[in-house]
């Protein structure tokens, strides 16, 4: 058995200097991403750059930035800029395309199936440039001859922003958004748009329907009702406690009972929300609306 | 099936392990003294006279999963670890002589992997909820699964037929194991810790740690290494396949048993906990690797 050597980490000693601890907690009580000890050169390495910028050497320095200057809400914003920047790619997280095709559809089609109610709805809101509903759009295909055998569904896709939802309409992808999905998947899904690009298909397409909604919209939120599953990765983190507190009463009512919303990797919803049950799947946690009169039971 | 009665005079032949250093035996004997009585030179002498044992204790005193002292010496390495550590060391060592090179059922990194990380999570969720003997905790983490040594040196063919099924199936190894050999790791392992003459609650955490609520008396160390256990398993520190379950820990009746000894549990940011696992995993990695090194080729 080959042995696993741990990987350098060149600005580990940087990472050590207490004032990223500090960067840390101020991080996670804003915007509920955490950053474990381990990977802290990571966290260091992103407020490097933008250190660079304000031509900062002090992470203390750069600490009031972030907490007492005038800058500090654009500042906190940049850096979150720079912490999730590259996290859009097809495919992006597969253990929670895992937990989806082993544990929730198993669950779902069983309970609405014994009700003979075989319709699906998925809801990935702030869909940026459509990575992750296009990667929804084939995990569902691809179940649609198997679980989803008989079953009719389809995808919400919103962002606030009109540019990313004009990508994601026109669904053309590079090989960096591509690099994680299969040559089958991309030859049974995409055609060849130019010689470098891939164009999402008619029937990718067809699934999916694209609209400008506020998370922070009451009226237009209040709308999006019936969900069984509900994607949220790396939106709230902008929003204050506040208005995160309001988004998430939104996605519990838009969710049916026993429905499941997946944040980020790296985002907690500790102390925002305390409706909804923190579930484990392998290598990936969700969030589960419990069906009414649920008390306890522990492993699903 | 396997009768627990056909499988006792297997278990009794592991009463002396020829392969276990023979400084082992008193050093144990040593550091059950109350601590006033323990001799701390004589146990630095007593490390000192086996080189793997020193080497381990080395290693883990360097490692940052203990808090990286930059340790050179046997001595330094001893009173970095504390007396408690280098206990549950040993404890390690005589569980890695049982299983003969070329007799593991699966993969000895992984085995190791899995104690060590649950040892490690056990020892930091123990520390987070205020329980009073967070060493102890990480003593039943590591030993915990003592029977499924058992069980591999027992029925070894059997065994990896049951590693097979539990794999190809992805579910729970003590469920296959119920069903194929009839028995568990929980009943084989405690017949082997009483042989041993582990402490009484430790014993209890290796036979109740999948049923926490039937433990008699040790209850909350057991429930807070059942909670370790599942964390680890739905986080790549299991047994090396994937094991299909959604967990609500809160809604199980062991985080109900460790609330009423641990009211601060009811406070833990577990998305935290939880990527601070992820966080630790390559350290547990790289450090089971390291320090089983030996082991993991010969038995691959």
């Amino acid at each position: 058995m080959a042995s696993t050597q741990v990987a350098a980490k060149p600005e580990i000693d940087d990472a050590k200097n207490p004032a990223y601890l500090k960067i840390r907690e101020v991080i996670y009580q804003v915007s509920g991403i955490y950053q474990p000890d381990e990977k802290l050169y990571l966290l260091a390495s992103r407020c490097a750059r933008r250190m660079a910028v304000l031509k900062t050497t002090s992470p203390a320095e750069y600490l009031e930035h972030l907490t007492v200057r005038g800058n500090r809400d654009t500042e906190m914003r940049l850096l979150l800029n720079e912490i999730t920047i590259g996290e859009t790619y097809m495919f992006r997280s597969p253990p929670q395309i895992e937990a989806m095709r082993n544990i929730i559809l198993p669950q779902i089609t069983k309970t609405k199936g014994a009700m003979g109610f075989k319709r699906l709805h998925v809801w990935s809101a702030g869909c940026s440039t459509g990575e992750e509903p296009y990667t929804l759009a084939m995990f569902l295909l691809e179940e649609s001859a198997k679980q989803l055998a008989g079953w009719t569904f389809d995808i919400l896709a919103t962002d606030l922003n009109e540019n990313s939802l004009t990508t994601a309409k026109t669904g053309v992808y590079g090989e960096y958004s591509l690099r994680s999905t299969s040559e089958l998947l991309r030859k049974k899904y995409f055609k060849q748009f130019d010689d470098k690009r891939l164009q999402a298909s008619d029937q990718l397409k067809s699934i999916i329907r694209f609209d400008r909604v506020n998370l922070s919209d009451d009226r237009k939120m209040t709308f999006c009702k019936g969900m069984d599953l509900i994607l949220c990765c790396n939106v709230l983190i902008y929003f204050d406690l506040a208005s995160k507190r309001r988004v998430m009463q939104h996605f519990h009512s838009n969710l049916l009972p026993g429905g499941y919303l997946f944040l980020g990797h790296a985002e907690s919803l500790y102390q925002v929300d305390d409706r909804f049950h923190l579930v484990h799947f392998p290598g990936t946690i969700g969030y589960w609306k419990p069906p009414i009169g649920y008390n306890g039971g522990g492993k699903k | 099936m396997t009768t627990l009665d056909q499988i006792r005079p297997k278990i009794k032949s592991l009463e002396s392990i020829p392969a276990v250093p023979a400084i082992v035996h008193p050093l144990i004997s040593m550091l059950q003294l109350p601590s006033d009585k323990i001799d701390i030179e004589e146990v630095v002498k007593l490390v000192s006279y086996d080189a793997g044992i020193a080497a381990q204790c080395l290693r883990m005193s360097n490692s940052p999963l203990f808090g990286r002292r930059n340790t050179e010496t046997v001595r330094s390495a001893v009173m970095a670890l504390g007396l408690k550590r280098v206990q549950a060391i040993l404890m390690g060592c005589c569980m890695n002589h049982i299983v003969p090179p070329g007799k593991w059922a699966l993969p000895a990194t992984t085995f190791w992997r899995h104690a060590m990380g649950c040892a490690l999570v056990s020892r930091k969720l123990a520390t987070l909820i205020g329980y009073p003997d967070p060493e102890k905790a990480y003593l039943a983490g590591l030993l915990h699964d003592l029977g499924i040594l058992v069980n591999t040196i027992a029925c070894t063919d059997e065994y990896r037929e049951c590693f097979r099924l539990a794999r190809e199936n992805h579910v729970a190894l003590d469920q296959v194991e119920a069903q194929i050999l009839g028995l568990t790791h929980c009943q084989t392992g405690k017949v082997l810790a009483e042989q041993w003459r582990f402490s009484a609650d430790i014993v209890e955490v290796v036979e109740f740690h999948h049923n926490a609520s039937a433990a008699p008396t040790a209850k909350a160390l057991v429930s807070l290494v059942y909670l370790s256990d599942l964390l680890c398993r739905l986080r790549e520190l299991g047994y090396g396949y994937y094991e299909s379950m959604g967990v609500d820990l809160t809604g199980d009746s062991c985080w109900t048993i460790l609330v009423e000894h641990c009211p601060a549990l009811a406070n833990v940011d577990l998305a935290r906990l939880t990527m601070d696992i992820d966080g630790a995993m390559e350290e547990i990695v790289g450090l089971v690797d390291a320090v089983f090194k030996g082991e993991a080729a010969a038995s691959a």
